[in-house]
């Protein structure tokens, strides 16, 4: 599958710090991060294929914290439109595949994704083709620091929900996911269950 | 919603176009093979007695589904079980945590291409990890057990479960061997065993002789039903002339309409020691009354049994005197004969022929007898006569074979014949086996061209030896441990067969195993109906009458 050619309108961030492994992105927009477990990707020679696991926003100062007004936000914007200037919202990315040729492949890139480059969100069919198998769980596992069982849970819903909630591709993630977890009943069946609910 | 989960968590197996069941994991030559299902498999749609392939590298391993067995990876999950309703959980477990190992029994192993010939090769390896596991195809099943269109030595016996192609019998090994017919009361045992009779009369593989004691084979028999009770074709009706109807009791016969065609009689002259020796548990007769009746013999000669009853209660103890006998145990010999006297088929002089050369004479003409117990449905009765009958026919046996084996002519080898005894058990126990013709028979095997066809339901009665003589076993139920172990005696692998004998179901369901078929197999055997009829070679009442119709237009001109 040859990889649609990136609208760089449509980005929602863009990388600020990059590995192999992770990566973190600015959000264009404050409060506008891709949500939890959504599949992102880079712009570039080398698409790099993500998983949101962590959002935050702050200020821009590393030293600054934002200070509570006891305001609304409509009544802050009216207020002080300024502070919002001086926040940022950020969004840290596991890295599950990369694009070439072919299309999605779930193994790491080869180079981690250039800094600035944008980050867009994922096409259906992009989704479809990294988790058409419960491979791209494995980065899950074995990543650092991710919530892990939250991150599978999520990440298998938007998966599920590009295959307009298939049931039979359900049970087989599950059971991919029941032999990359060890048999772990206790734990297979609270993921399952929070997954379907 | 729920058919979903239903199409998940098991197909029925006719939905699917692949028909691959399983992978082979696990394995030995000696316990058989292990196979994991599918998960898109119902473990309920696999079925003990199935015919399933599996494709080794090299050749292919024809099997039998032995036993079934539910497996879990982790004894959490069996601790707790997904929650009633949690159907997500459960199809996610099916076949990956939890599984169902299928244990096969490979029978027979064919390299690709291959065909059974008359021999078949007996398993020697087993199949390597992963080998697939398919349902046997139509064609498998006729590569292994031959089709009737291919060759006339091939007889229809009914179908394996859940397929429609035709397992057949090899008759011309099938009468080579004595045979036995083995099942419950009520699970079909006297409609395999006209079945098989059919085969043999039809092909003319054999020549048989039925010692038909509950009246079942010859005319029309009473069959069982849920519809209500109706009735099938015998033997007679379905072959004509090429069947003779002996009658021990003709006035029972005709009340029933049926004309037999010879009426059988007994001179108390043609009862031989041997034949009150084989009645031995019968009439409950110590040995030393049987010795009191080797010594009347040695006086009276061929006149013993006449002398012995026509002597009066009182005049007994002089008898006795005048043999130099034990008086009391030759008094106990006169008492439990004297049932004999009672039979009407007894008497004193034969008018006309004797049965025996009669019966001969029938079967060197190929042709076949029922002889029917009529009322004489008392176990003495069919014992005294069973054993008298095929004595003296098993005598003229010898004799011919003698000449053959002397004059080496074709045209003097004796016509195969096949004996059909019921209640076998009563014949062939181990204290009376080693005593009656039917023992002598079933040993010697077909040094003399006769053979058995032994029909019981109580393998477990039936001596030992006798039953590892048997070359094909055909067997419907049995729930008594000891008749299942009985009736696999002699059979390596037992274990496997064990199982699959005591899940058949009641009805038209049987085991096949022996000489005769290249591997066992569980058959749904084949309907005794209409369509038999017709392949039998028996002609509807219209087809009767045209052909009825040509023969005398072809005889007289229109």
């Amino acid at each position: 599958m040859a990889l649609a050619k990136v609208d760089t309108e449509a980005f929602i961030g863009e990388v600020i710090e990059s590995s192999t492994s992770q990566f973190v992105a600015e959000s264009r927009e404050l409060n506008g991060a891709p949500p939890f477990g959504a599949f992102i990707k880079t712009s570039g020679a080398i698409p790099v294929y993500g998983l949101v696991f962590n959002v935050c926003t702050h200020s821009i100062e590393p030293n600054r914290r934002a200070t509570a007004y006891g305001l609304t936000e409509q009544e802050l914007r009216n207020e002080q439109p300024q502070i919002f200037e001086l926040l940022k919202t950020e969004f840290e990315a596991v890295t599950v595949g990369y694009g070439d040729d072919r299309g999605p492949r779930q193994v790491l890139p080869p180079q981690p994704p250039g800094i600035h480059s944008f980050v867009l969100p994922c096409a259906e069919s992009e989704i479809k083709a990294l988790t058409n198998n419960g491979d791209y769980l494995r980065c899950v596992l074995s990543g650092n620091r991710l919530p892990v069982d939250d991150l599978i849970i999520a990440s298998v819903r938007h998966a599920w929900a590009a295959r307009a909630f298939d049931m039979p591709y359900l049970v087989g993630i599950g059971k991919d996911l029941c032999r990359l977890i060890r048999d772990d009943y206790d734990r297979l069946s609270s993921i399952m269950r929070r997954i379907s609910q | 919603m729920n058919e979903l989960w239903d199409d998940l968590n098991g197909k029925p197996m006719h939905d699917l176009n692949n028909n691959q069941i399983g992978v082979v994991t696990k394995g030995s030559l000696t316990e058989g093979v292990e196979m994991k299902l599918n998960p898109d498999r119902s473990v309920e749609d696999v079925k003990a007695g199935k015919f399933v392939v599996i494709e080794g590298y090299k050749n292919q391993f024809f099997s039998m589904i032995t036993d079934l067995s539910l497996d879990a990876t982790n004894p959490d999950i069996l601790l707790y079980p997904p929650q009633d309703g949690d159907q997500l959980l459960h199809s996610v477990l099916n076949g990956a945590s939890t599984y169902v190992t299928v244990a096969l029994r490979p029978m027979l192993m064919l390299e690709a291409g291959e065909e059974v010939v008359d021999e078949p090769r007996p398993v020697k390896t087993i199949p390597s990890h992963f080998s697939k596991v398919v349902e046997a195809e139509e064609e498998d099943v006729s590569r292994v057990f031959g089709s009737e269109d291919r060759d006339d030595r091939f007889f229809n016996m009914g179908t394996p479960l859940d397929m429609d192609t035709p397992v057949c019998l090899n008759l011309n090994r099938f009468v080579e061997r004595s045979n036995g017919i083995f099942g419950k009361t009520g699970t079909g045992k006297s409609f395999l065993t006209r079945l098989v009779l059919c085969g043999m009369i039809k092909k003319k593989k054999a020549v048989n002789l039925i010692f038909d004691m509950h009246n079942e084979y010859g005319f029309q028999a009473m069959k069982e039903g849920s519809s209500g009770d109706s009735f099938v074709k015998g033997l007679k009706q379905l072959f004509g002339n090429q069947v003779a109807l002996f009658s021990l009791d003709p006035a029972s016969s005709r009340q029933r309409g049926i004309q037999p065609d010879h009426e059988v009689h007994i001179a108390y002259d043609q009862i031989a020691v041997e034949d009150v020796v084989a009645l031995q548990d019968e009439l409950q007769l110590n040995p030393t009354a049987a010795e009191s009746a080797y010594l009347v013999a040695a006086m009276y000669k061929n006149k013993w049994l006449r002398q012995l009853l026509s002597v009066d209660g009182p005049g007994i103890e002089q008898f006795a005197e005048e043999l130099g006998a034990n008086k009391s145990s030759l008094s106990a010999l006169h008492r439990k004969l004297k049932r004999i006297d009672s039979f009407p088929f007894m008497v004193t002089k034969l008018e006309g022929a004797d049965a025996v050369d009669t019966m001969m004479d029938y079967i060197d003409r190929g042709i076949h007898i029922v002889l029917e117990f009529g009322r004489q449905t008392s176990m003495l009765a069919y014992l005294l006569v069973a054993n008298i009958l095929s004595r003296r026919i098993h005598e003229q046996y010898i004799k011919k074979s003698e000449k053959y084996y002397a004059s080496q002519n074709p045209a003097d080898k004796p016509k195969q014949l096949v004996i059909t005894i019921e209640e076998a058990h009563k014949f062939l126990n181990p204290t009376t086996a080693k005593q009656t013709i039917f023992g002598i028979i079933a040993r010697e095997m077909r040094k003399y061209y006769v053979s058995l066809l032994v029909v019981d339901q109580r393998p477990s009665g039936i001596d030992e030896e006798v039953l590892s003589q048997l070359g094909t076993k055909i067997t419907a139920l049995l729930n008594d441990e000891k008749d299942i172990q009985g009736v696999l005696t002699g059979v390596s692998n037992a274990a496997g067969l064990r199982s699959v004998l005591a899940s058949l179901d009641s009805k038209q369901q049987a085991l096949m195993f022996g000489h005769a078929v290249p591997m066992p197999v569980v058959i749904k055997t084949r309907n005794y109906d209409e369509d038999f009829y017709r392949a039998m070679g028996d002609l509807t009442e219209e087809e009767k009458a045209e052909k009825a119709e040509a023969a005398s237009a072809a005889l007289f001109g229109d």
